[in-house]
């Protein structure tokens, strides 16, 4: 099978065998967690070897399920920009899952939790490999369900479940209108097919379905509307946000590291098809006034949720809840840059992704080692802890001062780029930046002081468990090796990615070849 | 106006009328069961939508199976069907919707369970504290 087709699968099934095998094995915890360790590491496998496949090739790739090819049936077609995220996503999945086993020793239902986990990821490979409309639908569902039912792990908690509620209330909301954008897209272009989509709209033929019906620009301007509206809820913009502040902290710390670093994303990775693959480039005067518009608008939101998540994260006395205001702060910033519609955005946009969810994870993880080890999430309860726990402060260092921007660590130099991309436009938006890094950094100057120099509240002795010291470890390390090598990376696989990603006619032309072999009589 | 076109220019009326009723449920009914009898609504309403916009006025109808691949019958399925891809569409958001409506009903009767009450204004008010 291809590979291609494979790595979305692999998760698929693990997941969807587990019960069973749990029930086989009764339910020992030692043999679930090596099934999920070997899940994860299957589709990590799978998702390097994709990105190899990928890089070496000039075209993206194409995997055709059940052989039935791109306006007839679903077809998932990967580019470089896919790629990449995807084996970000899976190398982040398996090195949390590790985390899990330490984090979970005093909890049930181990077995339930790795079967939303393996979902999870089965969903978000998905998301990124799809080449259809219609199965990103799908996908982003299977993500966000799976992510509904983790926030709400700890059923006997009233914020876990309260904050669940919501999330899956106002993301169900979402997903309906995303649904009625594709029927909207559907009846003007009788199409869901990205490459198909995007002839039609740049005015190529695409076999099979015929040409658009009606006013094009009307029907593409609210089915966009409807649809970035979705991915704004998914991405947590404001005033969609509302929901994350709850939902991050009440989930156990690995799957706030899960939700806050890589399910957000989903909203980003989408649009980024959307303005993009199918209606990026040259556009008639109509359909190019409505992708400005929304530009615009998207810019906007994300700067306003950049200044109002760094204000919100010095008000917060919960280090968790904290943590989640910097993940509303880093989606602004992704979608002023995807915003802009340029070559340059997208580079910094997806440079952002990949720094944000490494250390965005680490963060969260190194939160969670705090947390296991006192039982609270109060900032005032870690006081102290830093002295005793090493790899958690040192991780700690590393993810804030990252996270902030300061000089050798990764997520500096995609807001250098950032930076520039949006001085491009104005210097105002570029200053954002600035001053909301600069906020953000107080507020965590403030976490760290407490937890390095503030007075124990009790006295405790305390262990850092291995398993999970080491996943903090290397991804320190990774925070400090992408840094370092950041020239090197931007050069050999941002750049790479974002030229492919921006050469729409490539992906159409790559899909036009495998339709053209469709024998009609 | 014929009789058709103002049948269909009704159905939309009456669709969109019950899209507002159902957005009105989600923002303004205070009961957590409520919205979510709202938010069902919305789903349906938008899955009739995509119905209707794979529809169109044949005489005589036929259902959308292709019995065999052959020049007569395609001619003979395209002058009688109609457009089955949205109703593939919609099957597949209905199955979805329904995991989800279950997973909403579970956590509301899990939130009845902690708090005693369905009113997110008295949720709100006592917050997440233990």
């Amino acid at each position: 099978m291809d590979v291609v087709g494979l790595t979305p699968v692999i998760p698929v099934i693990f997941a969807f065998a587990l019960p069973l095998t749990s029930i086989i094995v009764k339910g020992n915890r030692k043999i679930i967690q090596a099934y999920a360790l070997l899940g994860t590491g299957l589709t990590l496998i799978s998702a390097l070897k994709l990105f190899e496949l990928v890089y070496s090739s000039e075209k993206p790739l194409i995997y055709t399920f059940g052989g039935w090819t791109a306006p007839i049936g679903i077809i998932y077609e990967v580019d470089r920009t896919g790629a990449l995220i995807a084996l970000v996503t899976a190398a982040l999945m398996f090195l949390i899952a590790i985390y899990n086993y330490r984090y979970l020793e005093h909890e049930e239902g181990l077995e339930w939790y790795y079967t939303l986990y393996l979902g999870l990821e089965a969903g978000l490979i998905g998301v990124l490999l799809t080449g259809d409309a219609f199965n990103l639908f799908v996908m982003i569902e299977v993500t966000s369900i799976a992510a509904y039912a983790l926030v709400a792990f700890y059923r006997g908690r009233k914020d876990a479940v309260h904050a669940a509620l919501k999330y899956a209330f106002i993301g169900a909301i979402g997903t309906t209108m995303y649904f009625l954008a594709l029927g909207i897209l559907y009846g003007a272009f009788g199409t869901v097919n990205f490459a198909d989509l995007s002839a039609k709209v740049h005015g190529l033929s695409f076999p099979v379905t015929g040409s658009p019906v009606g006013n094009i620009v009307i029907a593409s301007g609210v089915a966009l509307a409807l649809a970035t509206w979705a991915f704004l809820i998914k991405a947590a913009i404001v005033p969609n946000h509302f929901w994350l502040p709850e939902a991050h902290p009440a989930a156990p710390s690995p799957i706030s590291a899960v939700l806050s670093g890589l399910v957000v994303n989903v909203g980003v990775y989408a649009l980024i098809r959307f303005l993009y693959t199918v209606y990026g480039g040259e556009l008639t005067p109509g359909l190019a006034k409505i992708v400005g518009t929304l530009g615009t608008v998207v810019i906007a939101l994300g700067a306003v949720s950049a200044l109002f998540g760094a204000l919100m994260m010095n008000a917060q006395r919960d280090v968790k809840k904290l943590i989640a205001y910097s993940t509303i702060m880093h989606m602004g910033y992704l979608f002023m840059a995807v915003g802009l519609g340029t070559e340059l955005g997208l580079q910094a946009a997806l440079f952002h992704i990949i720094n944000h969810a490494i250390a965005k994870a680490l963060l969260f993880l190194v939160a969670g080692m705090f947390i296991h080890a006192v039982g609270s999430r109060d900032i005032n309860d870690l006081a102290g802890l830093g002295r005793q726990m090493p790899t958690a402060t040192l991780g700690l260092a590393m993810a804030t001062l990252s996270l902030v921007g300061i000089p050798p660590f990764n997520v500096f130099f995609s807001k250098v780029l950032l930076f520039d991309a949006l001085m491009e436009k104005s210097l105002a938006l570029a200053m954002v930046i600035v001053v909301s890094s600069v906020t953000a950094l107080v507020a965590y100057m403030r976490v760290f002081y407490k937890i390095w120099l503030g007075k124990p509240v009790k006295n405790v002795t305390l262990k850092e468990p291995v398993s999970m010291g080491l996943v903090v470890l290397l991804l320190s390390m990774a925070v400090i090796v992408i840094g370092l090598a950041a020239p090197m990376v931007l050069q050999n696989y941002i750049e790479p990615a974002v030229a492919q990603t921006v050469n729409y006619k490539l992906y159409i032309q790559t899909a036009l070849e495998y339709a053209l072999r469709l024998k009609l009589p | 106006m014929s009789t058709s076109e103002f049948l269909w220019a009704y159905l939309w009326v009456v669709l969109l009328l019950t899209l507002a009723v159902s957005l009105y449920g989600i923002i303004a009914r205070p009961n957590m069961l409520k919205k979510i009898i709202s938010l069902t609504i919305l789903g349906d309403v938008v899955n009739v939508m995509v119905v209707f916009i794979g529809y169109r006025f044949t005489y005589p109808v036929a259902p959308p199976i292709l019995p065999s691949l052959s020049k007569e019958s395609l001619s003979q399925f395209v002058n009688t069907a109609v457009d089955p891809l949205p109703q593939a569409l919609v099957i597949t958001a209905v199955v979805i919707g329904m995991a989800v409506n279950m997973l909403l009903a579970v956590l509301t009767i899990q939130l009845y369970r902690l708090y005693g009450t369905l009113d997110v204004r008295e949720i709100a008010k006592r917050g997440g504290e233990e």
